[in-house]
């Protein structure tokens, strides 16, 4: 074979396609995304035989705007900011703007966390992994040593910024905001149906029931107690993130996320956070709660989105998961103005050669 | 140290002066300090400054310059200080809080920019 011809059959074998779903910046179904959004598969980029940060690169060549680019891992499993182990992880995220990353602000691997048993038995959350996802990589936030903003777990380009290891995103410019939920997030990759609405106070007041993770999606070195609230804002609590446009999965699809948990032995308040979510799941279908273990800080900010101490502590008879599942959507509290969508209907199929 | 260190309002108004050293009236408008009631400035980097200033002050079809100072690092952590002032403004009592904040990034401010000169060093390495 010439050297021409090697070279031809090389370029063959570069141009391949990678596939990706892009959430448009803009008027989306009512609701202003602040930064186009690209939902990229891992395992199509391993397919493709490139880096991550190259295939992030290649997707931000084709976003003029303002972007952000999120990509995922469905065999690899993450927790929620409550502590709930869920299916899926990112594995990477890139802000980008005029068509590129910041070289020094703009990307940032997710950290896969060693499977450890002194790590477990100090984050008892992550017992889930074992009974749970068993063999699966666990991948949290980034390497908290070697990460490219001091603060939060962002990365930034121009007017671009994706924070809280890809579940937040916000034009620093405009300043407007939305909150993409691992969960949601999950069923964009999987194509499934999506809750499109707004946050409202409950959320607002959930995502502060944190549990402390040395490798945390949010906030890394477990500066958080389970039990208490990552807020500590009291009445101010529920107006913190109440107004901002969400991407989340179907209520019952979350409900059988925390179902999961606490069928695998999670007691809210000591292992997981006590999430108005977590705590109505267990409350409904009788499983313990560590009712003294949340704070007077936590129950001030439940109580103020109508998580009464008083309920959490008082007995009731138990439904069954069948009941619980068919009432999902009048028992679980979360978004508000929630519609949901096909992700098709929300998110355009891309590609790009790479 | 006097010399290690440069009086900000010195430094804003040696920028501009650069901008004239040629005999050309090059208004040269810095952007970014505003909220900086007092502050040191480094000095070496005021001179590479006022360098790079004069210089560019000489580029054919120039009309005017503009600086605009922003954080290298773009989430810079602050120190939240609230304080209780009675009467005559005498303290009684202050609370210490941090607030991190997020800085559009460097990109902002070159939009339609044809030619870049990066001459920034490697965070670390200042």
């Amino acid at each position: 074979m010439t050297a021409a011809r090697l070279l031809e059959n090389i370029e063959e074998v570069s141009e391949m396609k990678l596939n990706y779903k892009l959430l448009p910046e803009g008027d989306v179904k009512g609701s202003k995304v602040p930064v186009s959004i690209a939902f990229v598969d891992y395992h199509d980029v391993v397919a493709c035989g490139i880096t991550m940060k190259r295939a992030c690169d290649a997707i931000a060549a084709q976003i003029s705007g303002p972007g952000a680019i999120h990509m995922f891992d469905m065999d690899a499993v993450t927790t929620n900011s409550d502590g709930i182990m869920i299916p899926g992880s990112m594995t990477c995220m890139a802000a980008c703007d005029y068509g590129r990353i910041d070289p020094e602000f703009g990307f940032t691997e997710l950290m896969e966390v060693p499977h450890d048993e002194q790590l477990i038995r100090e984050e008892p959350h992550l017992r889930q992994w074992d009974i749970n996802f068993p063999g699966h990589r666990l991948i949290l936030g980034p390497d908290p040593d070697n990460k490219p903003l001091p603060v939060h777990n962002a990365v930034i380009s121009g007017r671009s910024c994706t924070n809280n290891s890809a579940t937040e995103v916000m034009n620093c410019v405009t300043m407007d905001e939305m909150l993409l939920f691992i969960t949601g997030q999950m069923e964009v990759m999987k194509g499934k149906d999506i809750l499109w609405g707004k946050t409202g106070e409950v959320i607002s007041v959930g995502i502060g029931m944190l549990v402390g993770e040395e490798y945390g999606r949010i906030v890394p070195h477990r500066q958080y107690i389970c039990g208490d609230t990552g807020h500590k804002s009291g009445v101010y609590a529920k107006y913190l993130k109440n107004k901002l446009p969400c991407l989340a999965a179907p209520k019952r699809v979350l409900a059988e996320h925390i179902i999961l948990a606490l069928k695998a032995g999670m007691i809210p308040g000591r292992h997981v956070g006590p999430s108005p979510a977590v705590l109505t799941v267990a409350k409904y279908m009788g499983y313990e709660i560590d009712c003294d273990n949340i704070t007077p800080g936590a129950y001030l900010e439940l109580g103020d989105v109508g998580i009464q101490e008083e309920w959490v502590r008082t007995p009731m008879a138990p439904i069954s998961e069948e009941e619980f599942l068919a009432r999902v959507e009048e028992l679980l509290p979360g978004t508000e103005h929630g519609t949901l969508y096909p992700a098709s209907e929300l998110t355009e199929a891309r590609s790009v050669e790479v | 140290m006097f010399m290690m260190h440069t009086k900000l309002p010195s430094f804003i108004q040696q920028l501009k002066n650069a901008a004239l050293r040629h005999g050309k009236e090059v208004p040269c408008e810095i952007k970014g300090l505003e909220n900086l009631e007092t502050a040191k400035v480094q000095s070496a980097r005021t001179g590479r400054l006022e360098r790079e200033i004069e210089e560019l002050s000489q580029t054919p079809g120039v009309l005017r310059l503009e600086v605009r100072i922003l954080p290298r690092v773009p989430e810079t952590l602050h120190t939240v200080v609230i304080k209780v002032l009675g009467e005559d403004g005498k303290p009684i009592k202050a609370v210490l809080d941090t607030v991190g904040i997020i800085h559009p990034g460097v990109d902002c401010y070159l939009e339609g920019c044809p030619e870049v000169d990066d001459r920034r060093p490697p965070v670390g390495k200042h």
